[in-house]
């Protein structure tokens, strides 16, 4: 890990680190200043913070289960965090992830209770048939954003729409289950499961895919040309042109690689955990996972632990009602703020990078 | 904590002493609708009962089936019940691990001896309003009445679930009157007024003079529609009488919370409910027309009695309205 080939870039040696302090205590800081911010929300609102701040915890990582329920919640979050953070690295902003998950997810559960004659071949296919759609479903703001300047934000944006409503006609039409009363597919054959990674745990495979995932992210970053030279691109546009990369095939490229990982994310969600496609199927992962990527700074090990944050937020707001009055609103502010100051030290990122 | 659980589930043999919970549909609280009608039948129940619970709700209902059904069982409540449908199937695997817990799900069957699934007669209550629209529209003394024995009605998609509302109103019209003819047609969409207001606009130019909406967001387009032709909707689920004041003839609405209510009171009282399936019809209450706040002058006072009688009969069980959901298609809705 000390070996890094960074040295490759000359500054970076000397300021790597302070960098590296920095990269560990910048991304904390946003999360605390949440945490006090919304203290004082509970305040306000009759709730003893501690008592309220006790209680998640215990609801996220008070015992194996709550810990695992954690962890299957982030799994999402990983995936689509780093599907966002891909497109970065090249300088596309992506926020069109949610419709990946969406397309993706539909795909995935459409192979697992069609292509039922497969056996155990079924799974890798349904997930495959997950990714393709998603890499597909980028295609078009890739090839616009690199041949012809259209901005992605806006693509990738609508295209989110599109992607909504087109799954919800086709699970309230042709792939609506037979006698369902609700907008749902047919259940997906056993063997397109995910299996659960421990027994009598109630977390599947798609997490250990996730880490997975995280790990060749790290590596992709770190040691791969193609790593290094997205980086490269998405630093500063026209010294990578200058150097002689193909900067538009280069983003074309990362925009698939990043509608491929939004689909697998869609895909593991239902592979591993609604085992169908389901109006609603995805609450927002593809944007919780924006928040994540700039709460991670694109690092990969930023990027699991913002995850994980966001993760256990969500399994604990649930379940925390059981146990106390406090309501969901007020998780899902505590949630909000953390998104505001992720996305607030990106501003400040992006001041620096204009005036240098 | 496991200690503790275990102590818990020994000393806690009373089943109607352990709390309930209830865990609310997509779309949460604030709806109006369904989740907060709901809710309100949940804390009738709870009261009645004496009885204490806890709502929950959460905007990743679908992922956290597993999850909030486990965390919730862990954590010794007596009685779960679960408003969002999508968790049908997770609550089945849930509820094997758990046999001293009673699960309650909505709008569909799920069999286990610990769960109890409710089901709404939705075709007794379109029976009457097929009835009621069936004896208004030949009766040209009603404002915005033509002579024709028209109606319509629009459905979300082509689906038993849809069809169980519409074969009942067909019914119901055909024994008002014999000649009268059902305009039937589907919108494949749940959520688009505009067309709603589309197909209802046509239904209205081909002699209809009341349509009967079973789609949900896409009925609110039948409702305008109605209002700008200067005819009559039928609304679905909740009573949406008052959206057009005096255009909506009445409602079917579907009495998510007495059926909530009666779910926890029979809990509370210790029956075994798990392994049941509880229908709520004309009878228990659960479904009916809307009290017609903006129409019940409107319409003569011989037409409101055919309908009560009507209802008597399905109670008393003289009228058997046909259930496509149990029964298979009837004939005359293919």
């Amino acid at each position: 890990m000390t070996a890094m080939p960074e040295t490759a870039l000359a500054a970076s040696a000397a300021s790597g680190w302070s960098r590296r302090a920095g990269t560990l205590a910048l991304p904390a800081l946003p999360v605390v200043l949440a945490f006090a911010l919304a203290a004082i929300v509970l305040a306000l609102a009759g709730h003893d913070p501690v008592d309220v701040y006790g209680q998640l915890l215990t609801e996220a990582f008070g015992s194996r289960q709550r810990i695992a329920s954690t962890l299957a919640a982030s799994t999402p979050l990983i995936l689509s965090g780093l599907a966002i953070a891909v497109a970065f690295r090249a300088g596309a902003f992506n926020v069109g992830v949610e419709g990946c998950i969406y397309v993706g997810g539909l795909a995935a559960a459409f192979a697992g209770f069609t292509f039922t004659g497969l056996g155990p071949a079924l799974l890798p296919v349904a997930l495959v048939t997950g990714i393709a759609t998603g890499a597909l479903w980028m295609l078009l703001p890739g090839l616009l954003r690199a041949r012809l300047g259209v901005d992605e934000v806006v693509t990738t944006l609508m295209l989110n729409f599109i992607a909504i409503s087109l799954t919800s006609y086709l699970v309230n039409g042709p792939l609506l289950a037979p006698g369902a009363a609700n907008s749902a597919t047919p259940m997906i054959a056993d063997a397109a499961r995910l299996p659960r990674l421990f027994s009598g745990i109630n977390l599947n495979a798609g997490f250990a895919i996730a880490l997975a995932l995280v790990v060749l992210y790290w590596l992709w970053g770190r040691w791969t040309a193609i790593g290094f030279e997205t980086r490269l691109a998405g630093l500063n546009a026209r010294f990578a042109r200058a150097t002689g990369l193909d900067v538009p095939m280069l983003i074309i490229r990362m925009m698939l690689m990043s509608g491929a990982i939004g689909g697998l994310a869609g895909a593991v969600h239902a592979l591993g955990n609604v085992h169908r496609f389901v109006a609603g199927f995805s609450p927002g992962y593809g944007f919780t996972g924006i928040a994540v990527a700039l709460l991670g700074r694109g690092n990969a090990l930023g990027i699991l632990l913002a995850a994980i944050l966001f993760g256990a937020l969500a399994t604990s707001g649930a379940t925390i009602q059981l146990f106390t009055d406090v309501p969901v609103e007020i998780v899902n502010i505590l949630q909000g703020m953390v998104m505001i100051f992720a996305v607030a030290r990106f501003g400040l990122l992006f001041a620096r990078r204009k005036a240098s | 904590m496991m200690a503790l659980a275990s102590a818990l589930g020994v000393t806690g043999a009373q089943a109607a002493e352990k709390p309930a919970a209830l865990i609310i549909a997509q779309g949460g609280l604030g709806d109006q609708s369904y989740n907060d009608l709901a809710n309100a039948g949940f804390k009738r129940g709870l009261e009645a009962a004496g009885l204490k619970g806890r709502t929950v709700e959460s905007k990743d209902v679908v992922a956290q089936a597993n999850d909030i059904l486990r965390r919730a069982s862990d954590a010794e409540f007596g009685l779960i019940v679960d408003l969002e449908y999508s968790h049908g199937t997770p609550m089945l695997e849930v509820a094997k691990d758990y046999p001293n817990t009673l699960y309650g799900i909505l709008n569909q069957v799920r069999k286990a001896p610990n769960i109890v699934s409710v089901l709404f007669q939705e075709q007794e209550g379109s029976y009457l309003a097929g009835l009621l629209a069936a004896s208004v529209t030949t009766d040209t003394s009603i404002k915005g009445i033509n002579p024709e024995p028209i109606i319509g009605v629009i459905g979300g998609t082509k689906s038993a679930g849809i069809d169980k509302f519409i074969a009942g109103y067909i019914a119901g019209a055909k024994a008002a009157n014999p000649n009268t003819q059902v305009l039937v047609a589907y919108s494949n969409n749940f959520a688009d007024p505009a067309l709603g207001q589309q197909m209802a606009k046509a239904m209205f130019e081909s002699g209809a003079d009341i349509v009967y909406h079973v789609a949900g967001g896409t009925g609110m387009g039948v409702i305008q529609a109605a209002k700008a032709a200067g005819r009559y909707a039928i609304g679905v689920d909740a009573d949406q009488d008052g959206i057009a004041p005096g255009s909506v003839l009445t409602s079917m609405i579907k009495r998510t919370d007495v059926a909530v209510e009666n779910v926890v009171k029979a809990y509370g009282r210790g029956e075994k409910i798990g392994g049941t399936t509880m229908a709520f019809g004309l009878k228990e209450n659960g479904v009916g027309l809307s009290e017609m706040k903006y129409t019940k002058t409107l319409i003569p006072a011989a037409i409101l009695a055919k309908v009560e009688a009507a209802k008597a009969d399905i109670i008393e069980g003289r009228i058997k309205v046909w259930n496509v959901v149990e029964q298979g298609y009837p004939d005359y809705l293919k």
